[in-house]
């Protein structure tokens, strides 16, 4: 089928000099921490990179509309409670699961609702969310840790099939299913169009409600997927676990290149922005980098990265203000 | 024939009764939330008659006070179209600058002004990355903030400073009148930001600014400077924040801000701003921040649990702009 060619992924130029930069890490590295190459270490990587990019893979279709899923931390938190209380309890695998991918997809619809019928702009609407689903959550746990999970959750997070663990598979299955939504189906296609411009979208005929309900009914879907491995990997959960999260999640994506305006993103920037992230954060572990300053490492990154996509875009796009003051 | 600069344009008195009509129309807000707190007070003073009791207030206006100096500066910054996501750890890292100077036992008029510039230069920081840069406020300070969080971090390794000298907890002892001095230095923000908002070249700047910001820098409004200096303005607050938290809690510490950028946002939206910009209201962003923490504190006098408070309060948010776009009606779909 012919894609619109405004909308299409393009010439992946931002994900090119991204992965330039990633070489040129892998090469400091080399040098300066061989270990990080040892198989060990690199299957590590991979299992740190799960859950954080099942979740990066939800707030892209997020980013796409022109949105922001500050809700995140908080949806993560309360499946994972959820998931592992409910465990606990004795109550079934399957069931178990099914309960905790609903209550994903049931808080991501909370969000869409205020967002597509009320009108409250996203940033807004998941800021007010976030407290509401946290503190609800403290309510219900009193601040206490779930401190044992059950055997098979447990059995979930251990590394099985070559030193990965099937989070590693999961985000592997949800990058596949993902880009084939958003570049095969009507749908997919509709949420470049409509973060492109809301506008032309509803004049194309889409369906703004269609497009704002599966954006954050699936962060809701991916976070719960997340949380289950989350969970499963940790071994303990808590309500205030993963304050912040959606924050770093949302980092990643940017760095890979998605535009925070809506309509432009890729699965392979957002694939690299995690991997440059987390393999950051690894990197500065083997160094011995004490931990508060691999969180400045983290944020120059971050700044470098968005500096570098913004004067990329500055070239590309806006020519014509080249001669305007200021 | 008369003649403006470009920067001096004088509406005309038509269109300045329109445009007024139209903030006052467009900010339903305010006129929501505090009938609603209102009631709250009512009903809350009722059922507790500590509720009405001068030591509450006192007690109450403390954080007021300090969430409110964030907010004010966020208004500012939401008001020409941005966001700072790096506010809490501003705040953070003026307690933590704090901290150290105690640790080498500086003068208090010293590590005040610690405060107060580490503030100023990681906003100006902001507002270099935004205003020269161009970079969206949203990835900029979302950068900084963990850039931040985590300079404030590494310079306190992670601990928490006590042992301040009386003369900073002075801020949290002394009251004026039964006043408690930390608010009446929101008080004097307060009077500041109105003046810098309404008679001001920078105040129409910065509404310009959110307005439009390609009209803005076509008119030949100093969008940069405008920006910088806004940033600036919201690090410098959250410097006064920090010296204010850091003597009520007479602790500093480097995560001790984390919740008052949300709170800060929140309490701005709350009161009518809109998030993209081109709007602000001092009187509505007090509004909001004070509803806040009112309706915060008499749940917990009513014997609400301190979590189910927390998520009340996120609620309100949520009821106050929802409500307040479906009075304003289903017109604006229709752009």
């Amino acid at each position: 089928m012919n894609h619109t060619s405004f909308s299409a992924p393009g010439s992946y130029r931002h994900e090119q000099k991204l992965a330039l930069l990633l070489c040129i890490f892998a090469i400091v590295l080399a040098v300066a921490a061989p270990r990080f190459f040892a198989p060990p270490n690199l299957a590590a990587l991979a299992r740190s990179m799960g859950v954080f990019l099942i979740i990066s893979v939800g707030m892209l279709n997020v980013i796409l509309t022109a949105g922001i899923d500050i809700s995140a931390g908080a949806i993560l938190a309360v499946v994972s409670v959820i998931l592992v209380r409910f465990a606990n309890h004795g109550m079934a695998a399957p069931y178990v699961l099914l309960l905790a991918l609903g209550t994903g997809i049931a808080l991501g619809a909370v969000n869409a609702v205020l967002i597509a019928e009320l009108r409250i702009p996203p940033i807004v609407a998941t800021l007010g969310t976030a407290g509401l689903f946290r503190g609800l959550l403290l309510e219900w746990t009193q601040g206490e840790w779930e401190a044992s999970i059950p055997a098979w959750l447990n059995a979930l997070g251990r590394p099985r099939w070559g030193r990965l663990d099937i989070s590693v598979w999961a985000a592997f299955l949800v990058l596949l299913a993902s880009g084939w939504i958003l570049h095969r189906t009507q749908l997919g296609r509709s949420l470049f169009r409509y973060g492109d411009s809301p506008l032309s979208a509803h004049r194309a005929g889409i369906s703004a409600r269609a497009v704002i309900y599966y954006a954050y009914m699936s962060i809701g879907f991916l976070t719960a997927l997340g949380a289950v491995f989350y969970a499963a990997q940790l071994g303990s959960v808590q309500g205030n676990a993963a304050v912040g999260y959606e924050l770093t999640v949302i980092a990643a994506v940017v760095l890979g290149g998605a535009d925070i305006f809506g309509g432009r993103g890729t699965l392979l920037g957002t694939f690299l922005g995690v991997l440059l992230l987390c393999s950051l954060q690894q990197a500065l572990t083997l160094l011995h980098v004490a931990a508060f300053w691999q969180n400045v490492a983290t944020g120059a990154i971050v700044l470098l990265g968005v500096l570098f996509s913004a004067a990329s875009r500055h070239a590309k796009h806006i020519p014509s203000q080249s001669g305007a003051p200021a | 024939m008369s003649f403006y600069p470009p920067t001096l344009v004088q509406p005309s008195p038509p269109e300045r009764a329109r445009a007024a009509s139209l903030r006052f129309s467009g900010n339903t807000e305010p006129f929501i939330v505090m009938p609603l707190v209102l009631l709250f007070c009512i009903y809350a003073g009722y059922r507790n008659a500590d509720f009405w009791s001068g030591l509450n207030w006192q007690l109450l206006l403390q954080p007021l006070a300090e969430a409110g100096l964030v907010s004010i500066g966020m208004m500012f910054v939401i008001a020409t179209g941005g966001i700072d996501l790096s506010a809490g750890s501003i705040v953070g890292v003026a307690a933590v600058m704090m901290g150290i100077g105690t640790h080498h036992g500086w003068p208090v008029w010293a590590m005040e002004f610690a405060a107060l510039a580490t503030g100023a230069a990681c906003g100006a920081f902001n507002g270099i990355l935004i205003g020269w840069l161009r970079l969206s406020p949203i990835l900029a300070t979302l950068g900084t903030m963990i850039l931040f969080s985590g300079l404030g971090l590494a310079l306190s390794s992670g601990a928490s400073f006590a042992g301040f000298p009386d003369g900073l907890l002075w801020w949290n002892d002394a009251t004026l009148l039964g006043i408690p001095v930390e608010f009446l230095v929101f008080v004097v923000v307060i009077a500041l930001a109105v003046v810098l908002l309404h008679a001001t070249l920078w105040g129409r700047y910065v509404i310009a600014i959110g307005s439009n910001h390609e009209a803005a820098r076509y008119s030949g409004y100093p969008v940069r400077l405008s920006l910088f200096a806004v940033y600036s303005f919201q690090g410098l607050l959250c410097g006064g924040a920090a010296v204010l938290l850091t003597a009520r809690l007479a602790s500093a510490r480097a995560d001790m801000g984390q919740g008052l950028m949300l709170m800060a946002i929140a309490a701005v939206v709350l009161g009518g701003a809109p998030i993209a910009g081109g709007s602000a209201s001092v009187l509505g962003t007090v509004t909001g921040v004070s509803a806040f923490y009112i309706v915060q504190n008499g749940l917990l006098l009513l014997g609400v649990p301190a979590f189910v408070q927390y998520a009340l309060t996120s609620a309100l948010l949520l009821v106050a702009v929802g409500l307040g776009n479906l009075l304003r009606g289903r017109g604006e779909e229709e752009r």
